[in-house]
């Protein structure tokens, strides 16, 4: 357990300049934007209000009030999660191979430390987790910050508010990062270490087989998927209908549980028995 | 320790911003507003079994959630993840699942597909194969469960002459004796020719096969420039009935330089007698058929139903001895005096009437005179509270 967690912290400030790059690069961007729209919708209120001499009430009733919703939905916004999903699939890859491919071949070092091989596994799997929530948990904090300074920019009679659920609710490409509930919560993101998993195992195989080993774990990735999807496969085309919803989400976690007990049993053997350096 | 800092520090800030998201949600849900029934004059206890089911979207919002009113007030369906997961099967389906959940295994949540009476619970549906030039392979799956000792008789028959077939559907499900009655609606191709009929197939349980059908209501027509409507009116899924009430519904379609318009020429009203396999047209020569809507039939009366300005105005027409009742009319108020939307349906003798519309009346009367028992209205329970725009809409009624 201690050589676990010491791993851990080492993987993860290994990983804590690219982190705080990515939590920096959301907080301006999307600060940025707030302030982009929220000046937008006042230019424009002005200008008609103002210059065309629009009255307001005509002028709300033709635009409608200013949301956060706008905010949300726009590229400023969106943008930095994009980027931020897309700087952790990378890692997913880069964790395994900045120890192969650094200057000196990190990995040795690694695989000598007195401890079970497949530490370095839970470790790097860990990480990819902390730096996942780590992100939904500041975009968290950052929501009403942001909201914030929106109700600091556009006066009161613009504005209509919505709180943070509210936001989520209505917005559901944003739900799947951050679901309505707890218990969605741990489905998703177990079905994404679930995932991870997999794919730490096709890099093991890569790393221990190269050429062969690219195929295998494709191979085994193609497997991995198949009998994921096999329960809803069969409900819908062998067994019509046969199970209720609840039964099939039973048997998916089940399904679920065994695919990463195998991608962990595979990935011991072949950390153990198979990986070269 | 000063070696895990940033480790530590992270891990707290992800406990604490999730955590309090997740609780302070759990905490305070949605705050939607509370609609109620308000009791205008009559009796307050008559609307006690009335459900009123719909959708509220606020302004804010591009989806509705759907909610019921009831004399209590109203409440808002969950959107929790189960829930969600789960679905919202008909009230009767959700019943028949909790009361006989190996039977449901694999049914169709569809009201229309099932059959009950104190012995018995029926299961019919149909499938086919969709082909690039036509459907084929039509097969009527049946499942009859035994309440008494819990047997479950399912098989799968063909569907009798269907060559010609395009598309069918099954609208009803009856059980008269040992028989099972299947009550479809059949598309059938001819060339470019379609035709709808209303058909019933008969199946003997005993020896699960299809003992006869027939077309109840043929609709071939001679003119290409008419077209023909065949519509079962619906009754309380779980009463056996021995009558069925058909509507046949022609139309003349006119074809303009923009558009194709549809135009009302005839309406037949059948009635057809499961266990005499009688057939009569029901002729009431004092309604005009195009202006009144059948609206309800319970068994032994048809109700039809009629918009006259603010008013509506009802016919009741007994099929046992052929003959039209008394027409009664209330008066209904809604939005700016305009009344549309109209919800109704019968229950033991009452009559209710609600509009999908906010501000509208809520009406419960004597079925059979029209006398008023309850006027209400719903409304917001506090709309000094609610600043925000939304919209109500409601869209089913029913009677527990």
């Amino acid at each position: 357990m201690r050589n676990y967690l010491k791993l851990v912290n080492f993987e993860f400030n290994r990983v804590a300049k690219l982190f705080a790059v990515l939590l920096s690069f959301t907080f301006i961007v999307q600060v940025i934007g707030v302030i982009v729209q929220s000046k937008s919708y006042l230019n424009m209120a002005d200008k008609k209000i103002y210059e065309e001499f629009m009255p307001k009430a005509q002028f709300l009733e033709s635009f409608g009030h200013m949301s956060f919703f706008q905010i949300i939905r726009s590229v400023w916004f969106l943008g930095p999660i994009a980027i931020c999903i897309a700087g952790v699939g990378f890692y997913i890859f880069l964790i395994w191979y900045r120890d192969w491919l650094g200057k000196n071949t990190f990995i040795y070092r690694l695989l000598m430390l007195p401890t079970t091989r497949l530490n370095i596994f839970y470790a790097k799997i860990t990480t990819i987790l902390i730096m996942t929530f780590g992100l939904v948990a500041f975009q968290l904090i950052l929501l009403p910050v942001e909201i914030l300074f929106m109700k600091t920019m556009v006066p009161e009679e613009f504005r209509s508010d919505m709180g943070v659920g509210e936001l989520l609710t209505n917005m559901p490409e944003l739900s799947i990062i951050i679901p309505g509930s707890f218990v969605e919560l741990i489905l998703y993101y177990g079905t994404g270490l679930l995932v991870v998993s997999v794919i730490f195992t096709a890099i093991l195989m890569e790393r221990s087989f190269r050429w062969k080993g690219i195929f295998a774990g494709l191979v085994y990735i193609a497997i991995a998927s198949v009998i994921f999807i096999l329960p809803l496969l069969l409900q819908e085309f062998v067994l019509n209908g046969y199970f209720y919803p609840v039964e099939l989400l039973v048997l998916e976690i089940i399904t679920g549980l065994i695919i990463l007990a195998a991608s962990i049993w595979m990935s011991r053997f072949l950390l153990t028995k198979k990986i070269t350096v | 320790m000063k070696k895990y800092w940033k480790f530590i520090a992270t891990i707290t800030i992800i406990v604490l911003s999730i955590g309090t998201f997740y609780v302070s949600s759990t905490m305070s849900a949605e705050s939607h507003p509370e609609f109620v029934i308000k009791t205008i004059s009559g009796n307050a206890e008559e609307i006690k079994p009335l459900v009123l089911e719909g959708s509220y979207t606020s302004s804010m919002s591009y989806v509705g959630t759907n909610l019921k009113v009831t004399s209590d007030g109203s409440t808002y369906d969950s959107r929790s993840f189960l829930d969600k997961l789960i679905g919202q099967p008909p009230t009767v389906i959700k019943d028949f699942q909790e009361k006989y959940r190996t039977f449901m295994r694999g049914k169709d949540p569809l009201v229309n597909y099932f059959f009950e009476n104190e012995e018995f619970l029926a299961y019919a549906t149909v499938d086919y194969r969709l082909d690039s030039l036509r459907s084929r392979d039509f097969k009527f799956h049946i499942s009859v469960l035994n309440k008494k000792d819990g047997s479950i008789d399912s098989f799968t028959e063909e569907v009798p002459d269907s060559g010609e077939l395009e598309y069918i559907s099954v609208d009803d499900v009856q059980k008269v004796e040992g028989e099972l009655y299947l009550i479809t609606r059949n598309m059938t191709r001819n060339n470019d020719n379609f035709s709808e009929e209303a058909h019933i197939y008969t199946i003997n349980i005993a020896n699960q096969k299809i003992s006869d059908h027939e077309a109840i209501v043929d609709t071939t027509n001679g003119q290409s420039d008419t077209r023909i409507n065949v519509r079962l009116v619906e009754t309380t899924p779980t009463e056996a009935n021995n009558h069925l009430i058909i509507v046949k519904t022609e139309l003349k379609v006119i074809e303009d330089m923009e558009s194709i318009r549809e135009e009302f020429i005839n309406q037949e009203i059948i009635s057809y007698n499961l266990v005499t396999k009688e057939k009569e047209t029901i002729d009431v020569p004092e309604l005009r058929l195009d202006e009144n809507q059948l609206s309800f039939f319970d068994g032994s009366l048809i109700y039809f139903t009629r918009l006259d300005g603010q008013e509506l105005v009802v016919t009741p027409y007994s099929i046992v001895d052929n003959h039209a009742g008394k027409a009664y009319s209330i008066k209904l108020s809604g939005e700016n005096g305009h009344v549309d939307g109209q919800l109704t349906t019968i229950k033991d003798g009452k009559l209710y009437i609600a509009s999908s519309q906010l501000n509208a009346d809520v009406v419960v009367a004597d079925a059979d005179k029209g006398e008023i028992l309850f006027r209400g209205q719903v409304t917001l329970e506090d709309s000094s509270k609610e600043t925000r725009q939304f919209e109500l809409y409601l869209h089913e009624i029913y009677v527990k």
